[in-house]
């Protein structure tokens, strides 16, 4: 119930707002729909969203699954792993505009990587391929996290068992490994491919005139041409194929269903992998390594950027701009600090008991609410960003010009990646294993206090790391909601990229990696106490099998 | 647990409360940089002892959120944005008319007819063009509007984006004025001049750090964003059009239902006071003041003499801007 009234509130109340600005012009209108149709770079722009959404979606999801084949099956040394790790991490983690910034550094007509390792003058980096290069690079590591923890669940033994029945290694990895790990590749296509629906950043810096897409069309529509009805009609254009990614990605998996359940209790040992050839780790191996060292070599950018008084004028060390950051921008680092922690546990509990609802009970509108708390995800930010002002600017809910409205637009926006990750992890854990501690006398609360939540944890962990990265990070919404009491490091580093104070950017750039990673390190740290049920030795033990 | 909860819904209620100080304050929107705006409202505290709380916008994004805000307006103030965001906010109805007491003195060109916004400083439009690339190619910096049609300059040209940006607008004014007024032949131009354009930026200013860095040649933006390149060391040469460039106004205006109205208006006198106006030059803003008699930068007041300013009629600006920018998206840019 009150997980229904938080979602009405804070999801659907605004959008309701704004389809009234919308559709409502002294009486239902269409009027700024029809205008819109007519127009090219609109036409264009959704087009080219589809196209860009479906390539970064396919691409993600292909990196991804290759970096957590690599990084669960590749028997890799452990510091390698660790290394990988965090390289993967760094473009999520990184606020939005300094990924586009560093890549046009690095591959731009003069940029490092282009110019002055391959001498070339001609590159072009803005458009459709720069775009889908910078947001690739961005949103893969969604899919690495989603599917990371969904390998890590697949029992070696299946795929032994496979083996002993003489199936060859790419016979078992197309038809036990891959199938098993179907419902996470689809949550992280979803995942992906909402998340370039929904970015303007990138675009903004690289798409360019030649490659409109709608968030930044919207946003233009809003900024540029001051019509906020048409921008908003654009944005509800976009919801049309946020919806059908999500349906068909739904449709999907449960055709199948019933065949992903992979933590069931009953494991056998753990034996040692053996799914990937050496050949096929090489390769995987070549290919990681190449993008982890794109990724290294545009964020070395950043940092030197950081580190020299004027990059490419006065290339000497200098920490004037961490001294900034200390000084003029303390207002704006303590703001974004407060802010990111309030939202860190509301986030991730909102994301556990919203995810279990839906995977493990059975109520009226189950769907409903599922959908509901993942629009504003596949929204663009503009447009939540709006609805939110426009709806809580007035009393009785007069928020905007605090820090509330701040928190609740990212805990509304950013959990959808932990109710996913719940309700993925749900899907695999065989509901026998509740049964039995309620056939034990347990009652539901206790049940899900002492047996699901220790399985879901790391669900748990991730979307809290995942809302705390994103308050640390997001600029699209917030930027409507900051105000003169509250405001944040990522605007700071918009205005300072605009107003060329390249420094002082890089440096809040550093700061904010710096300490989103320290964050993650420790969640992991918990995680990984936590996976040892989940990997299975343990659950066997505390169900007393 | 139960203490931590109890903490923790305390620590919300006060952010919910929590809104600026009781202190006599007005409440400001900018555009402009912080680095550009903050010396010159510190300046203004330390001697009234008014508090300027302060948030910087786009120009665009700054009239969506007055917009939203208008029944119950968060700011007092919007001092520093492009004359085009003023005439988009008074037709959104979020400004009131107020006359500041030097209104005479202030030029007719360089404020709205009735009495909406006001300039406080001008903005001129110049082209900036990275020293090191010219020299390689063996060319000299454009001194004419047709020279950036040359092919040597093709995909080496960045300028900003006519739907979100106020120095596009100067851009493409610019041009209009240059060709004599002449829509048709301006339209014309830009397409050619499209060809040879890289990237459009969504800023104003977008482009000053990739001239600066040689990413590409040609930047074509507003004064303040040459200058600052080349305070910071950036081998940049500032050149102007022949045929002329327009000058932008930066304006200021009162908010329609200013919660503090009185302290609003006393900081617009200030901002037409010799005191203020003196506080561009001093403090390296790099624009032209409006106020006739006060002090100009010398490095501006050198370059200004190569440059040949065109008259732009606000009126028709202000009525002319939409289609100006449509034409620009549906018929320049479509390739």
């Amino acid at each position: 119930m009150v997980v229904w009234a938080a979602v009405l509130l804070f999801v659907l109340y605004p959008l309701g707002r704004l389809l009234v600005l919308v559709f409502w012009n002294e009486g239902p209108s269409l009027d700024a729909v029809r205008g819109l149709l007519g127009d090219w770079t609109h036409r264009a722009a959704l087009v080219n969203s589809l196209v860009l959404a479906a390539l970064v979606g396919v691409a993600g999801t292909v990196l991804g699954f290759a970096f957590a084949l690599l990084a669960v099956r590749g028997s890799l040394p452990k510091w390698l792993g660790r290394a990988l790790d965090a390289v993967v991490l760094l473009p999520l983690i990184s606020p939005p505009f300094t990924a586009a910034i560093a890549l046009i550094f690095a591959l731009g007509p003069r940029g490092l990587i282009s110019y002055h390792v391959f001498g070339l003058t001609n590159v072009s980096i803005y458009g459709l391929s720069g775009t889908f290069l910078s947001e690739t690079l961005t949103y893969f590591p969604i899919a690495y996290l989603t599917l990371k923890a969904v390998i890590a669940n697949i029992d070696p033994n299946l795929e032994d068992s496979a083996f002993s029945l003489g199936a060859r290694r790419r016979r078992v990895f197309r038809t036990v490994t891959v199938p098993l790990a179907i419902p996470g590749i689809a949550n992280a296509f979803l995942l992906v491919s909402a998340a370039s629906l929904a970015d303007f950043a990138t675009p903004l810096i690289l798409a360019g005139t030649k490659f409109p897409v709608l968030p930044t069309q919207a946003f233009l529509q809003i900024t540029g041409l001051y019509d906020m009805r048409g921008g908003a009609a654009l944005c509800f254009l976009l919801l049309v194929p946020a919806l059908a990614i999500f349906v068909g990605q739904r449709r999907w998996i449960e055709r199948r269903g019933g065949s992903y359940v992979t933590v069931t209790g009953k494991l056998g040992a753990i034996t040692r992998i053996k799914s990937l050839s050496p050949v096929a780790i090489a390769g995987l191996g070549v290919l990681c390594g190449a993008v982890a060292l794109l990724v290294l070599v545009c964020y070395s950018l950043i940092a030197a950027a950081s580190l020299v008084k004027g990059l490419g004028a006065d290339n000497r060390l200098s920490f004037v701009h961490y001294a900034h950051v200390f000084s003029g921008g303390l207002k704006a680092v303590r703001d974004t600090l407060i802010i990111a922690v309030l939202c860190m546990p509301v986030g991730g509990l909102f994301a556990v008991v919203l995810g279990f609802l839906v995977a493990r009970t059975e109520f009226p509108g189950r769907r409903a609410l599922e959908f509901a708390a993942m629009m504003n995800y596949a929204l663009p930010g503009t447009i939540v960003g709006i609805a939110y002002l426009i709806a809580f600017n007035d009393p009785p809910l007069a928020l905007s010009g605090g820090a509330l409205i701040i928190i609740a637009c990212y805990v509304f926006r950013y959990s959808p990646t932990g109710i996913r990750a719940t309700v993925a992890q749900l899907q695999q854990i065989d509901r026998s294993i509740e049964e039995v501690s309620s056939s034990l006398g347990a009652g539901s609360g206790e049940t899900f206090r002492r047996v699901t939540l220790p399985l879901i944890a790391p669900a748990f962990f991730a979307g809290l790391g995942v809302v705390f990265i994103r308050s640390m990070t997001a600029i699209s919404a917030t930027i409507f909601l900051v105000s003169i009491s509250w405001t944040l490091i990522t605007v700071r580093i918009l205005e300072n990229m605009t107003e060329m104070a390249l420094g002082p950017a890089a440096a809040f750039s550093v700061f904010v990696i710096v300490v989103v990673f320290v964050v993650v390190a420790g969640l992991s740290a918990v995680l990984a106490r936590l996976r040892a049920p989940v990997a299975g030795a343990t659950a066997r033990s505390f169900l007393g099998g | 647990m139960a203490s931590t909860l109890r903490l923790f819904a305390s620590l919300l209620l006060v952010l919910i409360f929590a809104g600026p100080g009781l202190a006599q304050t007005v409440n400001v929107y900018t555009a402009w940089p912080e680095s550009l705006s903050q010396p010159i409202f510190k300046a203004y505290t330390a001697k009234t002892g008014v508090q300027i709380n302060f948030l910087r916008l786009s120009t665009g994004e700054l009239v969506a959120r007055a917009t939203a805000e208008k029944n119950n307006p968060r700011a007092d103030v919007i001092w520093g944005a492009p004359g085009d965001g003023f005439a988009a906010a008074k037709e959104a109805g979020i400004i009131e008319p107020y006359k500041t007491a030097n209104i005479d003195k202030i030029p007719a060109e360089l404020r709205d007819k009735d009495g909406y916004y006001t300039a406080v400083s001008r903005n001129t439009l110049i082209f900036m063009s990275n020293a090191k690339l010219l020299k390689e190619k063996g060319l000299k910096a454009p001194t004419s509007w047709n020279d950036l049609l040359d092919p040597v300059f093709k995909g080496q040209i960045q300028t900003a984006d006519a739907r979100t940006s106020g120095t596009a607008l100067t851009r493409i004014l610019s041009i209009y004025y240059a060709f004599g007024k002449d829509e048709e032949k301006a339209i014309d131009y830009q397409k050619k001049l499209h060809k040879n354009v890289q990237v459009y930026t969504k800023s104003g200013g977008g482009c000053t750090v990739p001239a600066s860095l040689g990413q590409t040649m040609v930047c074509i933006a507003h004064m303040p964003d040459a200058m600052e390149a080349k305070k910071k060391g950036y081998d940049v040469v500032v050149s102007f059009p022949k045929e002329g460039v327009a000058a932008v106004i930066e304006g200021v205006a009162l908010v329609k239902g200013a919660k503090n109205r009185e302290a609003a208006v006393k900081f617009i006198e200030w901002t037409f006071s010799k005191e203020m106006q003196d506080l561009l030059d001093k403090n390296d803003v790099y624009m032209l003041p409006t106020l006739p008699g006060a002090s100009i930068d010398a490095d501006v007041q050198a370059l200004m003499k190569e440059a040949k300013l065109l008259p732009v009629d606000l009126e028709w600006v202000g009525k002319n801007r939409k289609r100006l920018v449509d034409r620009w998206i549906n018929e320049v840019i479509r390739d």
